[in-house]
């Protein structure tokens, strides 16, 4: 049987890694002076990051993708209330979360997808490709169940590497609450990982 | 992976990998950025009105306005300029009729018949 550990660990990309303030503050200079390839650079380098918090609300990648999309153009829109004193990173995905959770409400409320039975149920596992969009599938049904503040908390924290006090700042609740939020998601996602990878031996 | 009770501070690195990839769009972002632009570019398109349609908008409301200024103005040029009276005689002398004369030079108080005739010779 196959074995294969989950992908490497990579250092977050969080705010201080994504650009740095001073060039993020010269391209929204720039976007509000009329400049569109400055607008296009803050899209390029935000997208991903955009598009994992949006996705970590909704599940769906089209839908995480128009709310993403909803959260820069509303960006745009609101750019010229953005404090420059502080880091664009949090301002930008404050409103990103908020477009995603706004297009959560409007739509339905999806229950979590099933997992294949071939998932659940130790079927073949052919491929180092296919044991780990096992894990993916596991861990976004496994984010799904969490509540959506605390997904989105250890999704900012872990993944994109904002503090705890920017995480504050973006989804407007204390930072103690955020740190107990972080603290709870970890505790369910790590647990799925650790018995994971007791399967996968 | 670290203790899951431990309230730790600091990013896990592999359940952030984990997540990353669970996350991370199959695509490249390229195609997504041009999605946006696209959209922003249309938002522009649609915010950009000629100047035209700008002055037409105008239009209306200022003739509007302009002829609510020209009525005030009229009315209140009118309340200025009437004339007054120059003193109680003339104001006396428009009123025909010794009805009047006689309720304002009286020393009594005046008759009830004469206050009323004083009103009907007026109308």
């Amino acid at each position: 049987m196959p074995t294969e550990a989950p992908p490497p660990p990579q250092p977050p990309t969080g705010a201080a890694r994504m650009g740095s303030s001073e060039e993020d503050k010269s391209l929204v200079a720039k976007t509000l002076a009329g400049e569109r390839d400055a607008f296009g650079v803050l899209v390029e380098r935000y997208a991903a990051q955009a598009r994992r918090v949006a996705r970590a609300v909704l599940g769906d990648p089209d839908d995480a993708d128009d709310a993403a999309q909803d959260g820069f153009l509303s960006a745009l829109v609101k750019l010229a209330q953005y404090d420059t004193h502080r880091p664009f990173g949090p301002w930008l995905m404050r409103i990103v979360a908020n477009a995603a959770t706004d297009r959560r409400r409007r739509r339905n409320v999806r229950q979590a997808e099933p997992l294949d039975p071939a998932l659940v149920g130790g079927g073949p596992r052919p491929d180092a490709a296919v044991i780990r969009s096992e894990l993916g599938a596991r861990l976004r049904t496994a984010l799904s169940e969490l509540p959506e503040r605390r997904r989105m908390a250890v999704v900012l924290f872990d993944v994109e590497g904002y503090s705890h006090a920017e995480i504050a700042g973006i989804l407007k609740i204390p930072e103690g609450t955020v740190r107990s939020e972080v603290f709870h998601a970890r505790r369910r996602l790590r647990t799925l990982l650790a018995d994971w990878k007791e399967q996968a031996r | 992976m670290k203790d899951s009770q431990a309230f730790d501070h600091r990013p896990d690195p592999e359940l952030g990998a984990a997540l990353r990839a669970a996350l991370d769009p199959k695509d490249d972002q390229q195609a997504f950025a041009a999605r946006v632009m696209a959209q922003y570019e249309r938002a522009l398109d649609r915010a950009t009105v000629p100047t035209v349609d700008v002055l037409a908008s105008w239009f209306r409301p200022g003739i509007a306005a302009a002829a609510a200024a020209l009525i005030a103005g009229f009315l209140f040029g009118r309340t200025v300029l009437a004339p007054a009276p120059a003193s109680i005689d003339a104001a006396m002398a428009l009123v025909d009729g010794p009805g009047l004369a006689a309720l304002v030079t009286a020393s009594d108080p005046p008759d009830a018949s004469i206050v009323f005739s004083s009103l009907v010779d007026q109308r």
